[in-house]
């Protein structure tokens, strides 16, 4: 696999870039800001782009738009955004364009070096991992007669698991299941929630936070 | 019925009451003394005495308003105040000058009124109270009256025929009582724009526990503030056309030939001409463009009412000799005579000096706001992120030792060091969004608060009207007191829903948080104090009305050009 990172902050760029090298992720360039990003993406087409959402020159989202314009300028480059807090508005803006291949985490989560890999891995291979405080915060909006309150704990746990973009395999594992449990869950909460079915991961990550949003 | 029946025992109406009736014994005082004094001067305005007899006016003047004031915090619970004396010092005609001020001439219209609106007002009430109880009573007395009592359609005299005649006062009596509050408010509302509390906040009795309902009077909080001057003014013209309306519907009915209503129109009139210049004058600070000179701009106004009004008299009066040329020449004296202490003393002394007093107290609140701030943040950091750390090192450190002796115990202390390493990093994330939320910086106003409601456990109804980005001061401002307000809902008020307006007015911003809560905000605790502060910082103001059982509303106007 071969990743670009743009991160500003040279401590927080060497590290990641060190962490992906040690783990046989091959990082083709790393970069300060959000033009370099998207020149290196354009003249090396890595598979995935990492990159910091507050970078040089006004330090606001420049990366959030630096990796909107990677999925512009170069169709199909995952992009893997990072950052000291999440914002459910910036998920959405993120995943607008439903194409897949789309992650949003925090900084924090590179700490757990096996569930980052993982996450990697899975946004590279277009599907999506989504932030669990951005899903969390999804879930704090409360709604009239919520459906959500008909789910039982533990379907929660696997609806929220659902929303970060996990499959079954990876629910079941985090969550100490077998898969098959897993898929019975997945079912009883898509029929309590009137959600369709989907064919792949990153659909239902779309379906279920429509739902969330809604 | 029962709301009905409640607010007619309420002790609240009763002392609205007292303060409509009290029109008449002080309006007339007020009014005698007055035009004896004003008399006085303008008799004298070409002699020295003159100076005596006008600081014996300003000092009147001043002791009178206390006397309002006092009555009308006391019975309407609205803020008020006597003009506050100058300041002591300076030079004797800047002194003089300070004497005479914008507060001055607002003092000197409200008495004026307590007499021309006050008096009748007291009178129309007096007599229709008397009326009520009279019918009510009418089986008692009037058998025992000379040739019973007159009705104009109808003379009853017997005990039976009275009898049939108490219900007319049974409905007048309830009617007449629910007429005060209406009345009453209007009075308020002139009140507190004539009489302003200024700049020093003063405590006046809670007009939030039992002023006037929630969303009447957004204008009365916790803290004095006063009434939109355009409001009042509205309200004051209003109650003149509807009272002269009544008059003249009387006048109609009645045989009487003669047009008397214009003798209650016109001081009415001269009344209202009055307020409507300060009001002009406060809106378009036109006291800024004549040499700053409140006092002059003030008189000029008071001065072309009388002298209209004057001449209103002579023309309805059967022309003849043109007498009002004399108290005009003397009433254009006096103008001459504040034009040149004007001229003599610092422009705008006195407006100044408030103005400069505003700033000081909203300075010193942002200070001390800034400064508590950075006395919050320094104690979360220190006994947050940075405690953490310390441990997450001392965790590395015992790691390290362990590595050779016991490699097996290395695992759970590196866990363990990555476990506070991501609780420092959410305790900064948390203090960081209290100093400024990133979202605001980066997407503004309507996306931060947009963010903080869909995090809310309740919901909440969200109207953003902006056109354009405010400036980052007041975007921070609004968007904390938002924040604050929705925090306290759901924290305090156990509110079930919530409002969030935020609208952009020709020169500020209005934020307007209204829950359905249990009300009785505390307006001197931290977060409501740190609210003010921050409004009061950028010249904004605060008004907060929260009766115990709710509902809440808190309304913050931000100047945009802060």
């Amino acid at each position: 696999m071969r990743v670009v990172i743009a991160e500003d902050l040279a401590l927080l760029r060497d590290g990641i870039t060190r962490l992906l090298r040690d783990n046989d992720i091959e990082v083709v360039a790393a970069v300060g800001d959000g033009e370099a990003l998207v020149r290196e993406v354009v003249a090396r087409r890595p598979d995935l782009a990492v990159v910091d959402i507050r970078l040089p020159p006004d330090f606001h989202d420049e990366g959030l738009r630096a990796a909107l314009a990677v999925r512009r300028h170069a169709p199909g480059t995952a992009v893997l955004v990072i950052s000291q807090y999440v914002e459910p508005t910036y998920a959405e803006e993120l995943l607008a364009d439903r194409g897949g291949g789309v992650g949003y985490l925090l900084k924090d989560r590179v700490m757990h070096v096996a569930d980052f890999l993982e996450a990697v891995r899975r946004v590279a291979d277009g599907g999506t991992a989504l932030d669990p405080e951005v899903v969390a915060q999804l879930f704090a909006r409360r709604r009239q007669n919520d459906p959500l309150d008909r789910l039982t704990p533990r379907e929660h746990e696997v609806l929220g698991l659902m929303a970060e973009g996990r499959s079954n395999a990876g629910i079941a594992e985090a969550l100490v299941l077998t898969v098959g449990a897993v898929e019975k869950h997945v079912q009883s909460i898509l029929s309590k929630l009137d959600l369709p079915q989907s064919a792949t991961d990153h659909r239902r990550v779309l379906a279920v936070l429509a739902y969330l949003q809604a | 019925m029962d709301a009905l029946t409640r607010r007619l025992l309420d002790i609240v109406t009763y002392r609205r009451l007292a303060f409509l009736l009290s029109a008449m014994p002080l309006g007339l005082v007020w009014f005698v003394a007055l035009v004896t004094v004003w008399s006085l001067c303008v008799g004298l305005v070409v002699t020295p005495l003159v100076i005596p007899v006008a600081i014996g006016l300003a000092l009147m003047t001043r002791g009178f308003a206390a006397v309002e004031a006092e009555l009308a915090r006391s019975l309407l619970e609205v803020p008020a105040a006597a003009p506050a004396p100058p300041p002591g010092g300076g030079r004797f005609w800047a002194r003089m000058r300070a004497q005479f001020g914008l507060g001055f001439w607002r003092a000197q219209g409200y008495l004026m009124l307590r007499w021309f609106l006050g008096f009748p007002v007291a009178i129309i009430f007096l007599s229709l109270l008397a009326s009520a109880v009279g019918t009510i009573f009418a089986p008692v007395w009037v058998p025992f009256l000379h040739g019973g009592a007159h009705l104009g359609f109808w003379r009853p005299h017997t005990f039976l025929q009275c009898l049939a005649i108490v219900p007319l006062g049974l409905i007048l009596l309830p009617a007449t009582l629910l007429m005060v509050n209406p009345v009453a408010r209007m009075f308020g509302l002139i009140a507190s724009a004539m009489l302003p509390p200024g700049t020093h906040p003063r405590p006046f009795p809670s007009s939030q526990q039992v002023g006037w309902p929630a969303g009447e009077s957004p204008g009365v909080g916790s803290r004095p503030s006063r009434v939109p001057p355009r409001r009042a003014l509205r309200a004051h013209a209003l109650f003149d056309g509807s009272l002269l309306l009544v008059l003249v519907l009387i006048w109609a009915v009645s045989p009487g030939g003669y047009f008397w209503p214009v003798w209650v129109a016109l001081p009415l009139g001269l009344v209202l001409g009055i307020h409507a210049w300060f009001v002009l004058m406060d809106e378009q600070d036109l006291a800024l463009r004549v040499h700053g000179n409140a006092a002059l701009t003030g008189s000029v106004g008071v001065t072309g009412a009388i002298s209209l009004f004057l001449i209103c008299v002579w023309a309805i009066s059967g022309h003849g000799y043109f007498w009002p040329i004399w108290p005009m020449l003397g009433l254009a004296m006096v103008l001459a005579a504040i034009a040149a202490a004007g001229m003599l003393g610092t422009p705008g002394r006195t407006e100044l000096t408030e103005r400069i007093e505003t700033l000081e107290s909203s300075r010193a609140g942002a200070v001390d706001l800034q400064d508590s701030e950075l006395r919050r943040i320094e104690r979360d950091l220190h006994d947050g992120a940075q405690a953490r750390l310390v441990a997450l090192g001392m965790s590395l450190g015992m790691a390290e030792q362990k590595l050779s002796s016991e490699p097996e115990r290395v695992g759970e202390l590196l866990a363990e060091a990555r476990a506070g390493a991501e609780h420092a990093l959410r305790e900064l994330r948390d203090l960081a969004r209290g100093i400024h939320p990133p979202v605001l910086a980066d997407r503004g106003l309507e996306a931060a608060l947009a963010s903080l409601v869909s995090s809310t456990p309740m919901p909440v109804e969200l109207t953003v009207n902006l056109h354009r980005r405010p400036a980052p001061a007041v975007e921070t401002a609004a968007y904390f007191v938002a924040a604050e307000a929705l925090t306290n809902a759901a924290k305090h008020a156990g509110a079930g829903r919530v409002q969030i307006r935020i609208e952009e007015r020709t020169e500020c911003l209005l934020v307007t948080v209204h829950d359905d809560g249990r009300g009785g905000a505390d307006s001197e605790g931290n977060g409501l104090r740190g609210m003010r502060s921050r409004v009061e910082a950028l010249d904004g103001t605060l008004a907060l009305s929260s009766p115990p059982g709710g509902p809440t509303t808190i309304r913050a106007e931000l100047p945009c050009e802060s």
